[in-house]
């Protein structure tokens, strides 16, 4: 495996493994709106409740911290070991054990709802609707989210047409190649236009009585959303289109990995200004916030999955992290639950029945670069 | 205009969204010709069905409180026909309350301030 992938990987998974821990387990939970998913409560901090809340806090901030700490120096040992198809199928399992991470905040969200429970703390059942903002609050401008993506569009069609011998122009590349990273890229716009209509069309959370900052409030939260996903499908776009000019002149795979790790590293940039400006608006409008939100604790599994019968709702605002969440108890809500699940479920078949047969390592050999190896 | 609705009370949610909208009225909250969400926004945005937010606005519309029409959805009657009379339903409510202050001992200058203030 060149080292440049292992870099990828290293890149992808030592950062999302830190951010998973810092954002779900912060240092001074009790300042936080949310612990665990669970909505905090006065109630939580006074007498042996306070201590019962610091003991679920902190053992369960341990258990993440090793967890974080193991998936971090696993990353680490990968870098520097040799490669072969158990390497490849290492690096795999660890992706998939950044999920572990989220085992100590489904245990602590677990033990404070029951916690709720002792202390009698009944949920009030109460939501608010700003009836003068209803569906008027939108950032997202349409125009400058399909513009990005229909050249994305055009450039895939294009690689596509001379793959098939269409367009007549001599490549330097193998065939197929041009057609197969359209492909890649158009399958991340695609996802990344529902998911901006989704998050642009939430429902407006209702933080005060004054209208207009619950329009402002709202209006700045969905802004921050659209940049994201504007920015992200311009990055798609245009490396895709640089990418195919430089694939029918250069045939290096040298390059390929290059441009990857450049396209991972500016998707990361992006993603981490659009956390800092969301973090930013719940700071700036904490003081306004005067309305006491909707309890609706028990309708969030292990306060990471949504599953509300009751609300018509498919797409809600994650209750930590940055980004929206889809109602599991929605009839579309279970078809993406089952096709992600799926997914998942099929990668890891695929990598460890690659991994058994030995058909890793002939995958490796395929992409080795001479002198860049290990 | 915000509107608060409880999900445990006994009170169905098409009557609470119907008198709030009703009080909002009243007080000056929502304007005369003001427009209101169309049924599919007000529910999408609540998180209940459409039958509930159209039998509200259906309600509404009945009392003479709201004008609705295909193409510009529901608004705020500019002229609210009014009887000068009290509904017997109203009526039995505010005996129901003046009852229940009259036990808990609130002194009838208080309650007469207060309908002063809600008036």
């Amino acid at each position: 495996m060149p080292w440049l992938i292992k870099l990828i990987m290293f890149i992808c998974v030592v950062p999302t493994a830190l951010l998973m821990f810092f954002i779900a387990f912060p240092a001074n939970p009790s300042k936080k709106k949310m612990i665990f998913g669970v909505r905090d409560n006065p109630k939580f901090h006074e007498g042996d409740a306070a201590a019962k809340l610091k003991l679920i806090t902190s053992s369960c901030r341990k258990g993440a911290l090793i967890i974080t700490i193991l998936v971090c120096v696993m990353s680490i040992v990968l870098l520097f070991l040799p490669t072969n198809g158990m390497t490849m199928l290492a690096w795999i399992l660890l992706v998939y054990g950044l999920f572990l991470i989220a085992v100590p905040f489904g245990k602590g969200n677990v033990e404070l709802k029951n916690l709720k429970k002792e202390l009698g703390i009944t949920k009030s059942g109460v939501t608010f609707t700003d009836l003068t903002n209803t569906n008027t609050i939108h950032s997202l401008k349409l125009p400058w989210l399909i513009l990005p993506n229909a050249i994305a569009l055009i450039a895939a069609a294009i690689s596509f047409l001379i793959d098939l011998g269409v367009i007549k122009v001599d490549v330097a590349c193998e065939q197929y190649a041009l057609t197969m990273m359209g492909i890649s890229f158009l399958f991340i716009a695609v996802i990344l236009v529902p998911i901006a209509i989704m998050m642009d069309n939430t429902r407006n959370i209702v933080i005060s009585k004054d209208s207009n900052i619950n329009a402002n409030y709202n209006r700045a939260k969905k802004k921050t959303w659209a940049d994201l996903m504007v920015a992200m499908s311009w990055a798609n776009a245009l490396f895709l289109t640089g990418y195919s000019i430089l694939l029918m002149f250069v045939n290096s795979e040298m390059v390929i990995l290059a441009g990857v790790l450049v396209y991972t590293v500016i998707i990361m940039i992006i993603v981490a200004i659009g956390a800092v400006n969301q973090k930013a608006i719940e700071k700036r409008y904490a003081r306004d916030t005067n309305l006491e939100l909707l309890d609706d604790d028990d309708y969030w599994v292990f306060g990471m999955f949504y599953n509300n019968p009751n609300d018509t709702r498919l797409n809600v605002e994650k209750r930590f992290g940055y980004g929206g969440t889809i109602n599991i108890a929605h009839p579309a809500g279970k078809v993406i639950l089952a096709i992600t699940f799926l997914l998942l479920l099929g990668t890891l078949i695929l990598v460890a029945w690659l991994a058994a047969t030995g058909q890793m390592n002939e995958l490796n050999a395929g992409i080795n670069i001479p002198g860049l190896d290990n | 205009m915000i509107i608060r609705i409880d999900e445990y009370s006994d009170v169905p949610i098409y009557m609470q969204i119907r008198n709030q909208i009703v009080m909002g009225i009243s007080s000056g909250e929502l304007k005369a010709g003001e427009q209101l969400p169309t049924v599919r926004a007000l529910a999408l945005e609540i998180g209940i069905n459409t039958m509930t937010v159209s039998k509200t606005y259906q309600m509404l519309k009945n009392e003479g409180y709201i004008m609705t029409d295909r193409k510009n959805g529901a608004r705020v009657r500019e002229n609210i026909a009014q009887s000068g009379v009290i509904s017997e339903d109203n009526k039995t409510e505010l005996r129901r309350i003046v009852s229940e202050a009259r036990l808990s001992g609130v002194p009838k200058a208080e309650l007469k301030k207060l309908i002063d203030e809600f008036y």
